[in-house]
């Protein structure tokens, strides 16, 4: 248990003391959805800054208004959406590419170059490319499982005499998924850090092995990754509370708190991540990589001839 | 048996006179006839119905004979009767099943929706057995299929002023509730249940196909009808309970007596809570009986409360509820659909077990429903055909009694920080479909569901607050209470309640409901253009602007968008704090106003008071020379904190 506490706080530490990887990442974050909001931020504009209508949106916030402004042809609000989730998936492969940096970041626990933390994305972007794809495998099976339940509390809300029923039955649904989610991805988080750990080029290979280590492990490793998720989830139920008694007009305050919620809620992942390398450190009976990855310079001029990455 | 107290109901009705005896110079509302003789039916009664009828709670079948007995009023001699079996819609070819999956193809039938009305016997008493003269009728689609209105010839007509017996012995067979009427698990509402005759109105028989959108439209008259079930039912029914009589077999005979209606549903489960309050009105007290399920016993406070605050502003706006009872019944989980409906001293409300205070929903289905004990169960209008004069009317009231229980800006949702207006959620249901339907249209003719939602309810309700602009909010309650108690017990058209706001407001209004009534035309008016320039802006090298020193020259222009003419007001401010107000009569297609004058403009707004809600534009209705960006960059902040949080969620599959 002082061990487990230990992790937690190294991992941390860790975040804290490369916090520019957190930075960085969180810039991106801000700078891509700012791009996606541009759309958006126009439409409004042409409807709304010369109308005196929409002061009832900047000094209160009337639903009515809203509805009626997100209806509004000129507007279209909802459809929208689409250049948002553009822009989502952008990030998605912006962090796939910059966690092999990350998690290399947190291993060596030491500021890395420039060019070392890039040549570490590139090495293994391929490998969680693949990784990526076995998740989205590893996860049909829950999202059925999600999907069976939904209908079967849904027949129960209809059907079933106590009222109740089908509602527990969504709630404790929604809760094996969260935890079976949650426990497929840090199955896949620890292959990820062995991958990195061991240089391991066999997605598989590490997937397996990853396997036998969390289910062996589960209960420890698996309450680490439940306190960070319950402190995320904890910091961003706080930062609502606090953002919905902001008063209306106090713009800069509302973005500045909800921008700190954002970041809290990227943190606490990263904080996690970091506490996995930890944890795989202290726990894993496999020698560990101590030296790391060459500069890139170096590790090209002694390779006379690259082979290619062999395959899953 | 009650009578209305003639006392109570003289003062009540000489309160009346004096408040239409208008003290504002607009012609006085006609007046009243204060007092019901003791003694006097409140309606003409057509009909009297006896019903027998036996519950089977297994097979969820209703076995009863019905004796009808009609008055034969229409000052002609009738030899033809069209009769509705509302039940038989419940069936795959039917019409309403057609309309159904013509409005929402996802619409699945299924076996347990099955509903029949078979009618075993049919006799016109002393005529002989009929039955085999039964003719059935699609009146309005020719669909040979459907099987709710049929028609009995009888072989000697029945004079003016006379009245012919009917004994009708028929077999319901209930299904699963699928709209207003059906069976779920052991409870049972039994709406639209027995063979119901048509109504002869203006010249003609007034006698509709069950449709999907539509409701029901019947004569005034009595019932007395008796219900043998298990004795464990608890029942609700319209009407009172005049006795109830256990059997050695274990079922009971509970009887009911209503007067003055044109309906009568019943409900029965064993597990009802009953609860029994009472509310003094002017005419006197009445019994409120709540029949709710185990698990909403915490919202019976709430149900009953807002039953009360209902029944006290209708008394005090437009009269007297003169029944001796209202009940209300509160479905359970998975029969919704036969909740949030109206019949005559009976209304069905609708909760679940978690519906938190400032979500008030609860509030707006009960006031909704006992609303139409006035409009609908008084004010018997025919819904097929005038769905706007009952549904729309009490829309308007409904949003006007939610406002004044918990005020306007909150009346829909006060929850979490999140308000809305019912004003406003009423004007968002009508802006959805606008241009689609004259409100007047035929309630069955609508393009579809929600354009019938969205017309007859909501266009309804914003096509009043917007008359309230144009003849004052107290003079349109004036003439509604007007058109309450003068059409009371009866069947008015739309003439009848639009000539009747004429009449007391003293205007005409033709061009008003020309448009917003019988058209589809959509109300939009915008301002174009606003600004202000040097007036000497010819001038190279001109003196620097300087402000109360410069004299520009405004120029404000107003356009009608849409297609409905309305006379609006136009306000300009400018920014010596000078504000001109213009009228406009709306007719043309744009208006310019001009202004030399030493101050530049800051805005221009049509209709600054926000009054006319039919307006399909509110963000058009106004122009401020310099950018407000607030709520930009507010709902842009909140849409780039989504789009970022949205990607960190979709991150975690890294």
């Amino acid at each position: 248990m002082a061990h487990q506490t230990g992790t937690l706080s190294e991992g941390a530490r860790r975040v804290w003391r490369h916090q520019r990887v957190l930075w960085w990442l969180f810039a991106v974050n801000l700078a891509l959805a700012a791009f996606g909001t541009q759309p958006v931020d126009r439409a409004i504009g042409r409807v709304a800054d010369h109308s005196l209508y929409a002061q009832r949106l900047y000094q209160g916030f009337d639903l009515s208004a809203f509805s009626e402004l997100a209806a509004n042809p000129e507007v279209a609000l909802w459809s929208k959406v689409s250049s948002s989730l553009l822009f989502a998936v952008v990030f998605l492969g912006v962090a796939l590419f910059l966690t092999g940096g990350i998690l290399e970041t947190y291993r060596s626990d030491r500021k890395l170059a420039t060019g070392e933390f890039f040549f570490a994305c590139g090495t293994f972007f391929w490998r969680w490319v693949r990784l990526l794809v076995l998740l989205l495998v590893a996860i049909v099976p829950i999202a059925m499982l999600g999907s069976v339940i939904t209908g079967w509390a849904a027949v129960l809300s209809d059907a079933a005499p106590q009222e109740k029923l089908g509602f527990w039955v969504e709630v404790a649904g929604l809760l094996l998924v969260t935890v079976l989610m949650m426990a497929v991805r840090l199955w896949f988080d620890m292959a990820q850090v062995r991958v990195v750990a061991e240089e391991e080029r066999s997605v598989v290979r590490a997937l397996v092995r990853a396997f036998r280590l969390t289910r062996d492990h589960f209960g420890s490793l698996f309450w680490m990754y439940i306190r960070i998720s319950f402190l995320a989830w904890l910091g961003l139920a706080a930062a609502l509370f606090l953002w919905i008694r902001v008063p209306a007009q106090r713009l800069g305050f509302s973005f500045f708190v909800l921008e700190m919620a954002l970041l809290w809620w990227m943190g606490t992942r990263l904080w996690q991540r970091a506490s996995e390398t930890v944890w795989y450190e202290r726990h894993s009976a496999a020698p560990q990589m101590m030296t790391p990855l060459p500069a890139p310079e170096t590790f090209l001029s002694s390779v006379t001839a690259a082979s290619p990455e062999s395959g899953m | 048996m009650h009578r209305l107290r003639p006392a109570v109901f003289l003062t009540a009705a000489a309160i009346l006179l004096l408040a239409a005896a208008d003290e504002r110079g607009h012609a006085a509302a006609p007046a009243i006839d204060p007092a019901v003789p003791a003694g006097k039916p409140l309606s003409e009664r057509v009909v009297a119905y006896q019903i027998d009828a036996r519950l089977d709670t297994r097979k969820k079948t209703i076995d009863a004979v019905e004796v009808l007995t009609y008055r034969n009023l229409t000052g002609q001699p009738q030899d033809t009767f069209p009769f509705h079996l509302y039940l038989n819609a419940f069936q795959p070819k039917s019409t309403a099943a057609r309309e159904f999956q013509r409005d929402d193809p996802r619409f699945e039938w299924k076996a347990k929706y099955y509903a029949a009305a078979e009618v075993t016997s049919f006799e016109a008493v002393g005529m002989g057995d009929l039955t085999s003269q039964m003719r059935f009728l699609a009146p309005d689609d020719g669909n040979d299929d459907d099987r709710t209105v049929f028609q009995i010839k009888l072989p000697r007509p029945v004079a003016p002023g006379e009245s012919v017996p009917f004994r009708i012995a028929f077999h319901d067979q209930l299904g699963e509730v699928l709209a207003r009427t059906g069976y779920k698990r052991n409870f049972i509402m039994a709406a639209q249940w027995f063979p119901k005759i048509g109504v002869w109105w203006q010249g003609a028989w007034n006698c509709h196909q069950f449709h999907a959108n539509t409701e029901f439209f019947a004569d005034f008259g009595t019932f007395d009808v008796r219900l043998t079930l298990p004795q464990d039912e608890i029942v609700g029914a319209s009407g009172e309970e005049i006795s109830s009589v256990n059997h050695a077999d274990g079922t009971k005979t509970v009887s009911f007596h209503g007067e003055d209606i044109h309906d009568f549903a019943w409900t029965a489960e064993p597990e009802f809570r009953v609860f029994t309050d009472y509310f003094t009105g002017s005419a006197g007290m009445v019994k409120i009986r709540l029949l709710t399920q185990s698990g909403h016993v915490a919202m019976a406070e709430r149900n009953i409360r807002i039953l009360k605050q209902t029944m006290k502003r209708f008394d005090q706006w437009y009269g007297p509820y003169p029944y001796p009872q209202i009940t209300l019944v509160d479905p359970p989980h998975g029969a919704l659909e036969a909740g949030g409906m109206e019949y005559p001293t009976l209304i069905t409300g609708g909760t679940t077990w978690w519906m938190p205070r400032g979500w008030r929903l609860l509030e707006q289905v009960v006031a909704h429903e006992f609303g139409h004990q006035y409009w609908y169960g008084m004010v018997a209008t025919n819904e097929f055909e005038d769905a706007w004069l009952d549904e729309g009317i009490n829309n308007y009231v409904e949003m006007k009694i939610m406002d004044d229980i918990f005020g306007k800006d909150r009346s829909d949702i006060d929850l979490w920080g999140l308000r809305n207006s019912e004003r406003g959620e009423q004007r968002r249901g009508y802006l959805r479909d606008a241009d689609r339907d004259p409100i007047a249209r035929f309630g069955y003719q609508y393009m579809d569901s929600r354009s019938y939602g969205d017309i007859s309810y909501y266009k309804t309700a914003t096509m009043l607050l917007t008359l309230e602009k144009v003849i004052g909010e107290d003079t349109l309650r004036r003439a509604l209470r007007t058109y309450f108690t003068r059409f009371r017990f009866t069947h008015p058209g739309k003439e009848d309640f639009l000539k009747t706001v004429e009449e007391v407001s003293g205007r005409n209004l033709r061009w008003y409901f020309d448009q917003a009534v019988y058209g589809a035309q959509v109300l939009d008016y915008e301002i174009l253009r606003a600004g202000s320039q040097p007036a000497d802006w010819f001038v190279k090298d001109a003196p620097a602007e300087k402000k109360d020193g410069t004299f520009y020259r405004t120029s404000v222009l107003v356009h009608r968008k849409g297609d409905f003419v309305f006379p609006v007001e136009v306000l300009m401010k400018f920014d010596n704090g000078e504000e001109i107000r213009e009228r406009w009569d709306g007719r043309d297609r744009w208006v310019r106003y001009s202004y030399d004058k030493k101050a530049r403009l800051i805005s221009a707004e049509i209709d600054p008071e926000h009054a006319v809600w039919l307006d399909k534009d509110f963000y058009n209705n106004s122009y401020t020379v310099a950018p407000a960006r607030g709520a930009r960059r507010k709902l842009s902040a909140y849409w780039l904190a989504c789009t970022q949080f949205l990607a960190q969620c979709l991150a975690w599959l890294v």
